[in-house]
């Protein structure tokens, strides 16, 4: 029968420790290290096994399950060998000559948890990395970048309507969250709450969530913490392989197809390649009511890849370009603050805007961006102590805004249009000289500059943020002890506006670290425990923004006196395995110096449109504390339970009040029945999840937004409207993999919100204008292809 | 050698797929479309001087507060004709917004609430092509001294005018609550 980790561990890796006792041959990087991947219970070889090095070398097994690894240098290797379905298993290897070992990969049926908790190469091990990837991210194919990751414990969504989505990791976003997009800073214009990330989700292979500020690597703002989105490494052996994904919704009618083919050269094997692109479409989405009227979207992405590489030397180049257009829900674009108040007070869109029905359509008010993005990357071993790393890249951002058409007649250029490019560099050194110390030593440069045209909101600027930091860790077996420094320095000049006004230049510079300590008391039980301190620039937009937002109705004003803003947290955490169950638990504790937010000023701004609430950048001390706490609970080899807990609680010291805008408590309960399989019918499985997200009742007691009572008196309110209630959206799946001669498929049913609930989410900023939506039956295939 | 001629071919083709650095025309420094002033030219119905009344922001909604907002202005118990004009300043010469309004009368619609006490009551608004209220021009009487002010509301309505629309129907292109004297 199926196997579990501790006898896992037993089987395999005391015989890989015993296989590789010394012999000779030292220094020379020619070793090979082969084995056939199996089944765990079955012994049916697996093909496409993924073999994936600490370096980052990865391949895939063949038809046989047979993989060989060539030009390896004598000394430790660490390998993680994964298969859709199974387990993925961490090995560790000391090699002095060509080795031979079978692995079995138990069925992920017996410990299955969507997030498998790894170690990474660059980033922090403290345990606070959760990734997504495998099974867990075919079911969410077809789906937006941060939907991908929502259901990561601590991770939420800020909304904007149905098709804008952007990741909230721990209470914070946009500038407080950086997305690498394959080992890129992702540099759109990411401060908008409606500016989704610019990133086609079937790029990755693996999503991973660093939480908090343990990263060093990347740039100290990450105060909220770090997403990786990380492609398939590309192949290494021979041959043509591809895959196709396809995904059907039901609720916006919506169509995605992906399609995939890379290869490595026979003749010469060092070079390899990838080629792949995706394209969306959906129209109106329905809510359990009324169709929300021009909330279609389309996006068109692609991206290629090419390396040349060996084990000591390579060069890897990237391009992909992002394209979507999306259509801004009708009802949610509204005149002034007495317009909203109408809308809200209505309850539901206008019957014009309710009635319009369903189609494909994109009119306005409407976004259309484009992003770009270049890189080449080199690398070179340094003996067989390190590697050196150096890349570069550019990306070019250019986001248009469309706001109602005034006139049928009038100009249809984009009412707000920004172009931002960024060139990037950054020289990393990675040291894995000892046997117990291992780090990273880099710098990294970049060149920002905006241009935008006709509406002013932010300014031209230009900026050159350059930063370095040493990141090093010791491993004794049972302790991890790792620590790092960064410097970091910005600065922000030739600021204007069109016509001739300049602002000041500014310069920002200081230190942020970063130490964690991992205990392992034994295979069941693990601790760990992250301090660090990090540092975030006040950003182009909180120092000089200065015009309405339209999509948030309200006037935003920058300020030009804004320091900097530094979170000092601490975090500690444990992970429990024992049989059939698994827990895993952490709390954080962040106070955040000089927390810039929006702050609403008094009075309202007079306006030809009437009066619009007014926010200026202002700075407070703040306070996020919470848990994120994860339960995996085995019946027997079938039948299976996961929960999920996320708690937030984010206070003002200054104003001794709740902050604003933060994600309510919520929980997550999944129960999974894997079937055994069949010749035919390998990894079926029916699942069925119930999300409960309260209400958020921790909200800023007062305010100065005006807000007039049914019985006719004013309040001074924080928000335009209170928190909605409560919601339990409830959702279910079945999946399996069938095999059609030779062919594979992939196939998952499911439906969300299957019960069609009528529900708002305090983090939708259109929770004032409409429900969110209702049911939405989705059907995915995924055919991986041997050409 | 062959592959990195690949290579560069990709590095060649990247680099296509950035746009070249865009230049900047001197429309992109204004706004596509804006309306930064009203004036309300009032006239009496038994002749005499015009009298003009004007709101100017000429940075849109947000930045600078409106540099001029002239409160209306009207002897009691008088009977005028009031004219609107809406204009973008930021284009020389000016737009003339009123005219576009004319030319989709059918979609928009000029509200005029008085509030607070002032006496005046506002009537004989000018038709759309279907016969339902456009208000661009009006007639205002007055009567007695009073101090109050008068909601002047542009609502548009694509496809969406019907007869007796409240207020609160449409897309606001103007909300201004007018302080207006009767003295």
């Amino acid at each position: 029968m199926l196997f579990n980790s501790r006898y896992f561990i037993r089987f395999i890796l005391i015989p890989v420790g015993i296989l590789f006792y010394s012999l000779s041959a030292m220094g020379q990087c020619t070793l090979r290290f082969s084995g056939f991947v199996r089944d765990a219970d079955t012994r049916v070889p697996l093909q496409n096994a993924t073999i994936r090095m600490e370096n980052g070398q990865e391949l895939a097994s063949d038809s046989n399950g047979y993989f060989i690894l060539k030009g390896l240098c004598p000394g430790k290797i660490d390998l993680e060998i994964s298969h859709v379905g199974c387990l993925s298993q961490l090995f560790h290897l000391h090699l002095k000559e060509d080795g031979k070992q079978d692995f079995l990969l138990p069925h992920a049926s017996n410990q299955l948890s969507e997030v498998v908790v790894v170690g990474q190469g660059n980033v922090s091990q403290s345990g606070f990395s959760e990734q997504v990837s495998g099974r867990a991210l075919d079911r969410t194919r077809g789906q937006s970048l941060a939907e991908s990751m929502q259901h990561v414990a601590g991770v939420s969504m800020l909304q904007t309507g149905t098709n804008i989505y952007k990741p909230v990791i721990h209470g914070l976003h946009s500038n407080r969250i950086i997305i690498l997009n394959n080992g890129i800073r992702q540099e759109g214009q990411q401060w908008g709450s409606e500016h989704a990330p610019e990133i086609d989700p079937f790029i990755a292979n693996r999503i991973s969530v660093i939480k908090g500020a343990a990263s060093l690597r990347y740039g100290s703002d990450a105060i909220g913490g770090v997403v990786l989105v990380e492609p398939k490494l590309l192949p290494v052996l021979p041959g043509i392989t591809g895959e196709i994904n396809a995904a059907a919704f039901s609720n916006n009618r919506q169509g995605v197809l992906s399609a995939m083919v890379e290869g490595a050269s026979t003749k010469h094997p060092a070079f390899a390649w990838r080629l792949q692109g995706s394209a969306k479409r959906g129209g109106n989405a329905r809510t359990p009511n009324y169709w929300l009227a021009n909330s279609g979207v389309s996006e068109y992405n692609f991206s290629a890849a090419a390396a040349m590489r060996t084990a000591h030397r390579g060069i890897e180049v990237f391009i992909s370009q992002f394209n979507t257009s999306l259509g801004i829900f009708a009802g949610s674009h509204i005149g002034n603050v007495t317009d909203l108040q109408n809308a809200i007070n209505e309850g539901q869109p206008p019957a014009n805007i309710r009635n319009v029905g369903f189609n494909y359509n994109i009119g306005r008010p409407n976004q259309e961006i484009q992003h770009t993005l270049g890189k080449v990357k080199v690398f070179k071993s340094t003996g067989d102590i390190g590697r050196l790393n150096a890349t570069i890249s550019i990306q070019q951002n250019k986001r248009k805004e469309y706001d109602l058409l005034r006139f049928a007649n009038s100009n249809i250029l984009p009412q707000l249009d920004m172009d931002l490019v960024t060139v990037a560099t950054d020289i990393v050194w990675d040291h894995y000289a000892g046997e117990k110390w291992r780090g990273t030593i880099g710098v990294n440069a970049a060149y920002q500059r905006n241009l935008y045209f006709r509406r002013f909101f932010i300014p031209n600027y230009q900026a050159i943020n350059a930063g370095g930091f040493i990141v090093e860790k010791y491993n004794t077996g049972k302790w991890l002890f790792e620590g790092g420094i960064r410097f970091d320095s910005r600065s922000i000049f030739n600021t204007d506006r069109n016509g001739g006004f300049t602002y000041e230049d500014k310069y920002f510079n200081s230190l942020s670290g970063n130490t964690g300590v991992t205990y392992t008391f034994n295979e069941k039980l693990q601790t760990f425990f992250n301090a660090s301190t990090a540092w975030r620039a006040p950003q182009v937009n909180e120092l000089y923004s200065d015009g309405l937002h339209h999509g948030a109705a309200r006037i935003e004003t920058g300020n030009a006196g804004l320091k900097a803003e530094r979170a000092n947290s601490v975090m500690g955490g444990v992970k429990y395995t024992h049989k059939r169950l698994s827990v895993e638990a952490s709390v954080y504790y962040k106070h955040i110096d000089d927390f810039i937010y929006l702050r609403p000023t008094f009075p309202p701004q007079l306006t030809i449109r009437g009066a619009f609430p007014a926010f200026n950048y202002a700075q407070t001390n703040a306070r996020l504390s919470g848990l994120d706490l994860s339960i995996v609970y085995n019946f027997n080899n079938h039948f299976s339970y996961n929960g999920k807990l996320a708690l937030l609680r984010a206070w003002d010291k200054n104003a001794k009040d709740w902050l604003v805008q933060m994600p309510s408590d919520r929980f997550e309960n999944h129960l999974k029945y894997l079937f055994s399989d069949s010749k035919k019918f390998k990894q079926t499985f029916i699942g069925i999840s119930l999300q409960s997200v309260l209400r958020q009742s921790r909200i800023p007691a007062t305010g100065t937004i005006e807000i007039l009572k049914p019985d006719g008196t004013i309040s001074l309110e924080a928000d335009y409207a209170p928190p909605p209630g409560a919601y339990h959206l409830t959702s279910i799946e079945f999946g399996s993999t069938m095999q059609c001669k030779s062919q594979p498929i992939q196939i998952i049913l499911g439906s969300n919100n299957l019960f069609n609930i009528a529900y708002r989410d305090y983090l939708n900023a259109f929770r004032y204008f409409s429900d969110d939506m209702g049911r939405n039956i989705f059907l995915k295939l995924q055919l991986p292809l041997n050409l | 050698m062959k592959h990195v001629l690949k290579i560069s071919f990709f590095l060649v083709a990247g680099s296509l797929l950035f746009s070249s650095c865009r230049k900047k025309s001197d429309d992109d420094d204004n706004e596509v479309e804006l309306i930064t002033t009203v004036n309300l030219t009032f006239t009496p119905v038994a002749g005499g001087s015009s009298r003009i009344f004007t709101f100017r922001d000429v940075d849109g909604e947000g930045g600078a507060a409106p540099t001029i907002f002239q409160d209306i202005s009207l002897a009691p118990n008088t009977a005028y004709n009031m004219s609107l004009q809406l204009l973008d300043e930021t284009k020389t010469p000016p737009d003339n917004i009123t005219e576009e309004v004319k030319k989709e009368d059918n979609e928009h619609q000029f509200y005029f609430v008085p509030a607070g006490g002032a006496a005046i009551t506002i009537s004989n608004l000018n038709a759309d092509r279907n016969g339902l209220p456009l208000g661009v021009t009006s007639t205002w009487t007055t009567a007695a001294v009073s101090n109050g002010t008068v909601r002047i509301v542009l609502k548009h309505k694509p496809g969406n005018k019907k007869a007796g629309d409240a207020i609160t129907v449409g897309d606001t292109d103007i909300d201004l609550a007018w302080p207006a004297r009767i003295q």
